[in-house]
């Protein structure tokens, strides 16, 4: 059998169980995707994409420029329609059914904030957006869950990209998603400022949440992730654990592939 | 109806209260607004022209303009860091984010006139006796329709290079059948004609101050509803 970024297997394998001692195996998947095709007029980005994602596992998306990351994570999100086939969120197809988007929070290369708003306003918009009780209060708890009460009162627009980088991940789970769908989360933040969105994840997951993100860090991926999926020329050339990943080669492996993905 | 109600006060507020921080539209609307009247009124100086007749005018070329600014920055600001996505993320209805910024257009079309409209009364010697409620009617729906249009054809072009060219062609070709009974209205309330009008040409075809108000209030009717409907097909995809 040939051996794909240090891993030894056929070249595209599935693998749906999470490395994590649970649990939901047997479960419905939290996220299924089904035959999703997607083509911008004679260009096909995806193809025939199949892929189902458990409950409190994390995914990454792994790919050089231009592989289709951004707009697999964009019709899961539910912000593009695929050309074919369907995404479901907790059973819920995500482009016909509003409570799907309930489910979903969502972080783009964009903070999608207001720069004119405050921090604590703009927190407070997106909780009454999606109708959350008591959204006052889930916003403080969000203020200090994410170390941002000093800066309640700044523009969104003044703050460092670190803490603009924390805002949008708090307006993405004010809602309290079952999903989260991260697109480069990393880029433009410093170690410490990833470091802090690795526990925000580790956090997300411990209480039953569900992620997708997408990277080019494959070393990231690896830190956060308990599956790797590589796309490449719109469909998936690999799917793996973590756990049964050489961390190693699979670092070195990947950075040959993509400086050369031909 | 409730979580309706909330989303929409919610987009609301957040735009007026962001237009309150960021001052981009208001002043340029009425600043274009005053111009315009300003410019008009040394028109008015050539011996041939009567102040009465150019007044309407005036106020309608004020009003669409400084509306389409206003409607094109209103949907600019939602691009800015990708904001779109976030309003297009949460489980609203699209029509929803249309009914809220037509809103808030309307009641910045409404600040502005009720700075430039005194100005442009004093300018060209305008009045309307004892006819303001009819006045202020003929007003709120020309704002509903350069509104409700304004804010569809935005949140279409703002994909598009040159947006803001794009979208004053786009409107004011549509905008036109509006202005026909909007100006006969108003030429009708500063008694520059009659209430009503037989004959030939755009005016005639209008025929009364009555049906003038009937178009107009067709026109907002057609266009509300269609871009409440056609809102969502617009900003997706």
């Amino acid at each position: 059998m040939p051996t794909i970024f240090g891993v030894q297997s056929t070249p595209y394998i599935v693998i749906i169980m999470s490395n994590r001692p649970q649990n939901n195996q047997n479960s419905e998947p939290v996220i299924t995707i089904t035959s999703v095709s997607k083509a911008f007029g004679f260009r096909s980005v995806l193809k025939n994409i199949d892929f189902h994602v458990q409950m409190a596992q994390g995914v990454c998306i792994c790919g050089v420029n231009g592989a289709g990351k951004s707009t697999l994570l964009h019709i899961i999100a539910g912000l593009l329609k695929p050309t074919q086939g369907a995404v479901k969120i907790c059973g819920l197809d995500v482009n016909s059914e509003p409570k799907a988007k309930s489910q979903l929070g969502v972080i783009l290369h964009k903070s999608m904030l207001y720069p004119d708003l405050t921090v604590f306003e703009n927190l407070l918009f997106f909780a009454k957006l999606y109708g959350v009780k008591d959204s006052r209060d889930r916003v403080k708890e969000l203020l200090e869950d994410f170390g941002l009460l000093p800066y309640r009162y700044d523009k969104a627009g003044v703050l460092s990209r670190g803490m603009l980088q924390r805002l949008a991940i708090a307006r993405a789970m004010v809602h309290r998603p079952v999903v989260l769908l991260a697109d480069e989360p990393f880029t433009g933040l410093d170690m410490e400022a990833s470091r802090y969105f690795i526990s925000i994840l580790d956090k997300f997951r411990a209480g039953g949440g569900t992620f997708i993100m997408t990277t080019h860090n494959a070393n990231l991926a690896l830190q956060c992730c308990d599956r790797i999926v590589v796309l490449d020329e719109n469909h998936f050339i690999f799917d793996a654990e973590t756990s049964q990943i050489d961390a190693d080669r699979f670092i070195e492996n990947y950075l040959i592939y993509a400086r050369s993905p031909d | 109806m409730n979580y309706f109600c909330q989303s929409l006060w919610a987009i609301f507020v957040k735009d007026i209260v962001t237009e309150l921080r960021s001052k981009q539209v208001l002043p340029t609307m009425i600043v274009l607004g005053m111009l315009i009247v300003y410019v008009m009124r040394i028109v008015c100086e050539a011996p041939s022209t009567s102040t009465i007749v150019i007044g309407p005018a005036v106020l309608w070329i004020a009003f669409l303009f400084s509306g389409l600014l206003a409607q094109e920055r209103s949907m600019a600001a939602e691009e800015q860091e990708n904001c779109i996505a976030g309003l297009l993320l949460a489980p609203i209805d699209p029509g929803t984010i249309y009914i809220a910024k037509l809103f808030v257009n309307v009641i910045m079309l409404c600040v502005f006139e009720a700075v430039v409209v005194p100005m442009a009364f004093v300018a060209f010697q305008l009045s309307v006796a004892d006819r303001w409620i009819q006045f202020i009617i003929v007003l709120l729906l020309g704002n509903i329709g350069i509104s409700s249009i304004g804010t569809l054809f935005s949140a279409m072009v703002q994909l598009t290079r040159g947006r803001g060219a794009l979208l004053s062609i786009l409107v004011l070709v549509i905008l036109m059948p509006m202005m026909i009974p909007a100006t006969f209205a108003l030429l009708a309330l500063f008694s520059a004609i009659p209430i009503k009008v037989e004959g030939y040409g755009a005016l005639a075809f209008v025929g009364s101050f009555n049906s003038a108000v009937g178009y107009m209030t067709a026109f907002d009717a057609v266009f509300f509803v269609a871009g409440w409907l056609l809102f969502g097909f617009v900003i997706k995809d």
